[in-house]
């Protein structure tokens, strides 16, 4: 019986990975060196289904900004969007993955917000890791 | 990859504080929902309400809202303004036996963002000489032994002229935006946002300064690097806790003021005047002078 539990109990608790997270943006951010991108920030959290981590972020015009994302196998589908200290959404994007990336060259100097969103997750109620960087050139 | 970098080390040291670290603000997209949010972009039905901009920054974390120094010497230039900051920067007089919280983080961060701005500039014995400061930082920080180790191999990398300047670019950039961040200090909670600060104070002293020599006609966007409001918040919360670990009230006294200087120029609607660089120099300087 407690055998055929575990693995019950195992996806039920969702168990989040920041170490798969992490291991999936890493070669991704030291990649865009050589493509000119600086690193401003780099950082792991874990995030419920449905549920979404907002982050302050200052970013400079003229300069062109990256955020990447990856997420562990919890998550079937994570987003990131970036608002305006207005609340307007400036970029976002598009794509049914776990991996997703925005890009955004700011004209105005300013506080901008970072959301990302664990809009479905693979197991119903599930955690996901999520590792973060914001990259610049 | 034909890098030699010991990256791996260096992650191992972020996931290891990541799995320690306790666990941050989560927001639910559907609690508190607002009337509308103003949205710019096409309307996706499927955009999470994130509701107003006081609920979206109610619980917002700041570990990516301070510039790194590089970005702010590209912004500048992306504003028309030429000038090298690191070509600006001082000989600072460091006391290193300064061993509060306080002292070693703030002086940590003005030391990382010089080798940061300098490091295709300087020499090899200045290289090593910030080094050794950030490392001795790192120890009154109580940073711990993966740090040390980590500055001491790039140390004899640069001793020994094994990396070139591009690589040592990247190194640092990683060292400042990802590596030094997510150390956990012994649970201080204040040490990163007040190395972070140090960092960012040199940078704002090196901007104002070079767009003092700049008419003002010319500094385009060039002085909204100094207008950043939510930062100067950031690190206002920090420098008001008190703490047995706090530095002598003169330094914090002087870091307050500073800071209460910044808030009220990156709040001005009107560009910056001569004056007003003239002000954010002095007050970041005075700040720098007692470290």
């Amino acid at each position: 019986m407690i055998t055929w539990l575990a693995p019950v109990l195992w996806l039920s608790s969702a168990h989040a990975d920041t170490t798969e997270a992490e291991a999936c943006l890493r070669p991704k951010v030291w990649e865009g060196y050589a493509e000119g991108w600086g690193v401003r920030t780099m950082t792991s959290t874990e995030i419920s289904d449905g549920k979404t981590r907002n982050y302050l972020i200052t970013l400079y015009a003229g300069n062109e900004y990256r955020v990447q994302t990856c997420s562990d196998a919890g998550a079937r589908d994570l987003d990131v969007l970036l608002y305006s200290d207005k609340g307007s959404v400036v970029a976002r994007d598009n794509t049914v993955d776990r991996e997703p990336v925005v890009t955004f060259t700011p004209s105005e100097t300013g506080t901008y917000y970072l959301v990302v969103y664990h809009r479905a997750a693979a197991v119903p109620s599930g955690k996901a890791a999520v590792a973060l960087a914001v990259v610049y050139r | 990859m034909s890098r030699t970098l010991p990256r791996p080390r260096w992650w191992s040291i972020v996931a290891l504080v990541v799995a320690c670290t306790g666990a941050t603000e989560e927001v639910d997209p559907q609690a508190d929902a607002p009337a509308g949010v103003n949205t710019e972009a096409p309307a996706n039905p499927e955009t999470p309400e994130v509701g107003t901009v006081e609920q979206m920054s109610k619980g917002a974390e700041s570990v990516a809202l301070v510039p790194s120094p590089i970005e702010t010497q590209k912004a500048l230039e992306a504003s028309g303004i030429d000038t090298q900051l690191a070509s600006l920067i001082p000989e600072h007089a460091f006391d290193l036996e300064a061993a509060d919280t306080d002292h070693a983080a703030v002086r940590s961060g003005v030391v990382l963002a010089d080798l940061l701005l300098t490091v295709k500039s300087a020499k090899k014995a200045e290289m090593i000489q910030r080094i050794d400061t950030i490392a001795r930082g790192m120890e009154q920080l109580e940073g711990g032994d993966d740090i040390q180790s980590t500055l001491k191999e790039m140390r004899a990398r640069i001793e020994a002229d094994a990396v070139t300047r591009d690589e040592l670019l990247q190194e640092f950039d990683e060292l400042s935006g990802a590596v030094i961040p997510e150390l956990r200090f012994n649970g201080q909670d204040r040490v990163v946002p007040l190395i972070q600060a140090g960092s960012w104070l040199e940078g704002a002293n090196l901007v104002s300064r070079a767009l003092e020599d700049v008419p003002d006609d010319r500094r385009g966007g060039g002085e909204r690097l100094l207008k950043a409001p939510s930062v100067v918040d950031h690190f206002t919360t920090y420098v008001q806790t008190e703490g047995s670990d706090a530095a002598p009230e003169v330094v914090t006294k002087k870091l307050r003021e500073t800071l209460g200087v910044l808030k009220a120029l990156a709040e001005k609607t009107e560009p910056l005047t001569t004056e007003d660089l003239t002000a954010v120099t002095k007050a970041t300087g005075d700040v720098l002078a007692l470290l």
